[in-house]
């Protein structure tokens, strides 16, 4: 239903309406992603040894399974951070703790109790959500920045205690059986983002989406209205944590190694963090996109020696850039809201006060 | 003054304390069932600080608020919503990023243990609240585009679509013309003719004088005065801690 | 008239969703009080918005003391002695109530500023005792108090108060209207926009009627408060 907001002053529309041009939009995008899909579960399968003995055309390098498997092992850490970051407005610096609380429940688990790999995941899901669970509670009385700092203490302490205690290897990890099998983890983590983006879909049409964004727009007003914030929020925060757990638990195996350094690396958590920020915060895409987006920018300009520094530089520009003219990331963009235009960039400078 | 069937709201000897400062000292009040009451009194009184310890965003420091016979001292704001009490807040809160109409519905998903709806009868009710209060045309919006009058009606059906016995409106009315408070005392009407208690703190003696059946006055935290609108405001006391010379000569007429 | 100290003339303004004024005529003269009313949305505060130069204007043109401000800077406009005390109060609520008075003459060179400190607290006795505390620690009343106070530190010729009567109590109501009538007797010009019409229209010398943009109505205060129109609009009667 299209009506045009009557003009108030001081009061500007600073978003689209629904129009049938939007709806239209959001109909190829679907296409596009249900085409994306087929592909990216079929073409692989060229790739396979018997396969390639049957005579069919190598699609795609085995190469790519390495860079598509991280493209989607890192949607799953931004759709699960997503959760806690951008629906509920929290934003959690130190998730990277989970991914390695699941990649050491996996080594664990399959190298020192010998259970399956199969069953090992479910350790990597189950462990995260626990631990979180408990921190959760204190940690998530803390807001905005203070919360984002405890967060990632949190993470840096776990990955200390680790690093020191040989139960869990010390500093020289733990070694996994060898699984060679490309195909298997690609498939594996596709499996992982396919469910995140599902987890995200349903979060978003349910009571408890609408708690969360409740919650991020405005805490106490949430809370009058009926929504138990500190149930709603530690619930988020667990959900994050199982999935990036998986993640972590998937990355394990593949890597076959797993040390502080491996499983506790800060990046990991700020790439996924920009990842949603440059997709769009708080969409169910978003994390895809900027996953997909960023892990092409970083492969593209990965250099060594001297070219490492300029295109460390230009990618943090072009970070900055994007931040600067899609403030609400790309699926805004394709969505038709945003447009790289400097009047675009001042009014929504502007409205910032709204 | 009633029976206790007759009562809805109990408060007694309600005292909450800011560092060393009471901002509320021992206020006692009945607010009856099906009743609309007004709370006025000079900022500082301590009127928001009321709403806020009765909708549970404020510990009490002393003594008790009853809702039916039952104790709302130390329940979480959301608890308190569950058992029927709902609010607005005098700088209203909307959920910036969501349209009119969901706004209203995360009321009805929440809200008191009457609403709770599932998803879709969550939105239906939030449709039939917004035609309550005239906001139906604009319920596709994000309430960005909303005109100040609308953004508080919206507020105000936020808090109806969760299904309260108890509705808490915090100024309302603040920076309405005439007209948009005579729109808005109709909404109120139509709110309170569904069988809600109201309670409303307001600074505009039109609408005081219009839809409260009884009136409470507090001065620094405590108890002023109570009783039927005209009577209060003709009180001296009132007059004089509150309302001034020019308002009492131009309300005196009732 | 003689010059007026303000003359606007055809002003007309608008955002990406629209024009909000059209073609806005108003006069001022010095040591005058002026009430503009209207309803909520007629462009009230984007006129005040548009003359103390955070909204850009389309045509028309704005002139302060016989000098061009149209869409000048808004240090430049503050500079010609035009100050604007906007809706809400918008003080500076960690700072102490002396921080936000003093920061009202920041643009002044000259040394009288702590004598106008003395004559503001003359306006508003009840400030005098809470120079140290912090803003939003103050009830409304007090902070309107401020917020005009502080105005009045950058020594305007004219005073535009955006809605004072927002939120306070009838009794502080009473006392705010009466400071702006006290400004304008000291000779500084006073243009109050006001929900509170029956208020505004009480101490002001003139008025004008804003409705969806355009002056509907402008003249002395008391006939503007007997013209039936106005009373049916907006005194409910």
């Amino acid at each position: 239903m299209a009506a045009q907001p009557e003009p108030d002053a001081g009061q500007e529309a600073a978003f689209a309406i629904a129009t049938p041009a939007a709806a239209r939009r959001e109909r190829i995008f679907l296409v596009v992603a249900a085409v994306a899909l087929v592909l990216l579960v079929v073409v692989p399968l060229a790739s396979t040894d018997q396969a390639q003995s049957a005579g069919l055309p190598l699609l795609v390098d085995r190469y790519w399974f390495r860079v598509a498997t991280i493209v989607a092992m890192f949607v799953v850490i931004s759709a699960a951070w997503n959760l806690i970051g951008g629906l509920a407005g929290y934003p959690a610096f130190g998730n990277v703790v989970y991914f390695g609380i699941g990649a050491y429940a996996v080594a664990l688990l399959v190298t020192r109790y010998h259970w399956s790999f199969a069953a090992a995941l479910g350790g990597s899901v189950v462990v995260p959500a626990a631990f979180a669970g408990l921190i959760g509670v204190p940690l998530l009385r803390l807001r905005g920045h203070y919360f984002a700092v405890a967060s990632l203490g949190v993470a840096v302490a776990v990955g200390e205690v680790i690093n020191n205690l040989d139960y869990f290897g010390g500093a020289s990890g733990i070694f996994m059986p060898i699984v060679r099998s490309d195909l298997l983890f690609y498939y594996l983590m596709l499996g992982a983002a396919l469910l995140a983006v599902a987890i995200t879909w349903v979060v978003l049409r349910t009571r408890f989406g609408y708690g969360l964004i409740a919650i991020r727009e405005d805490e106490s007003a949430a809370a009058v209205m009926g929504v138990n914030t500190t149930v709603y929020k530690v619930a988020a925060y667990a959900l994050s944590a199982a999935l990036t757990g998986l993640a972590g638990g998937i990355y394990a195996q593949w890597n076959v190694f797993v040390n502080q350094d491996v499983a506790f690396n800060i990046d990991v958590s700020i790439d996924s963090i920009l990842m949603a920020l440059i997709g769009g915060i708080g969409t169910i895409w978003g994390p895809v996109l900027g996953a997909v987006v960023l892990e092409f920018l970083i492969q593209t300009f990965s250099g060594r020696g001297d070219l490492a520094v300029v295109t460390q530089i230009g990618l943090g520009l072009l970070l900055t850039v994007a931040v600067i003219f899609l403030p609400r990331g790309v699926v805004d963009f394709l969505g038709g809201r945003s447009s790289l235009t400097l009047a675009y960039v001042r009014r929504t400078l502007r409205s910032s006060g709204v | 003054m009633s029976e206790p069937g007759e009562v809805l709201l109990s408060l007694r000897d309600v005292t909450r304390r800011f560092g060393g400062v009471a901002a509320l000292d021992g206020v006692s009040f009945d607010v009856g069932r099906s009743e609309v009451l007004g709370v006025i009194g000079p900022n500082g009184a301590g009127k928001t600080t009321l709403l806020n310890c009765i909708s549970g965003v404020h510990r009490l420091d002393g003594g008790d608020i009853l809702l039916d016979g039952r104790s709302l001292r130390g329940l979480a704001p959301h608890r308190v919503a569950r058992l029927g009490v709902g609010r607005t807040f005098q700088i209203v809160k909307p959920f910036g990023s969501m349209t009119v109409r969901e706004n209203a519905a995360v009321g009805a998903l929440f809200g008191s243990s009457e609403a709770r709806l599932p998803t879709r009868r969550a939105f239906a009710h939030a449709d039939e609240v917004l035609a309550l209060v005239g906001l139906a045309p604009k319920r596709m919006l994000p309430v960005a585009s909303l005109t100040v009058p609308d953004r508080k009606r919206l507020e105000v059906a936020r808090a109806l679509c969760t299904k309260p016995r108890l509705l808490l409106l915090d100024e309302v009315m603040a920076g309405l013309n005439a007209v948009e408070v005579d729109e808005a005392l109709e909404m109120v009407r139509a709110v309170h003719a569904s069988g809600v208690t109201i309670v409303l703190i307001e600074h505009v003696m039109r609408v005081i004088l219009g839809v409260c059946q009884r009136v409470v006055v507090l001065h620094l935290g405590r108890h002023l005065a109570e009783g039927r609108p005209a009577d209060v405001l003709r009180d001296p006391r009132v007059v004089e801690a509150y309302l001034g010379e020019k308002y009492a000569s131009r309300y005196a007429g009732g | 008239m003689a010059e007026p100290l303000l003359e606007v003339r055809g002003l007309t303004a608008g955002f990406d969703a629209g024009p909000v004024l059209f073609e806005v005529d108003l006069d001022v003269a010095a040591g005058e009080l002026v009430a503009l009313v209207g309803a909520n949305g007629a462009g009230k505060s984007t006129l005040l918005g548009v003359l103390s130069g955070l909204v850009p204007s389309t045509a028309g043109s704005v002139r302060l003391g016989g000098r061009d401000v149209t869409n000048a800077r808004p240090e430049a406009i503050v500079a010609a002695g035009l100050v604007h005390v906007p809706q809400g109060r918008r003080l500076f609520g960690g700072m102490s109530v002396e921080k936000n008075l003093l920061l009202g003459a920041h643009l002044r060179r000259d040394r009288d500023v702590r004598g106008d400190l003395e004559r503001v607290l003359g306006h508003f006795p009840a400030l005098a005792d809470k120079l140290g505390r912090e803003a939003r620690n103050l009830s409304g009343g007090e902070q309107q108090m401020v917020a005009i106070g502080r105005g009045l530190m950058g020594r305007p010729r004219l005073l535009m108060i955006d809605e004072p009567s927002l939120g306070l109590a009838p009794n502080v109501v009473e006392r705010v209207i009466e400071v702006a009538g006290e400004i304008s007797r000291e000779g500084i010009a006073v243009l109050l926009v006001e929900q509170d019409v029956v208020m505004a229209l009480d101490a002001a010398a003139r008025a004008y009627v804003l409705e969806s943009g355009r002056i509907a109505l402008s003249g002395p205060a008391d006939e503007i408060e007997r013209d039936p129109a106005v009373r049916r609009a907006y005194l409910g009667l």
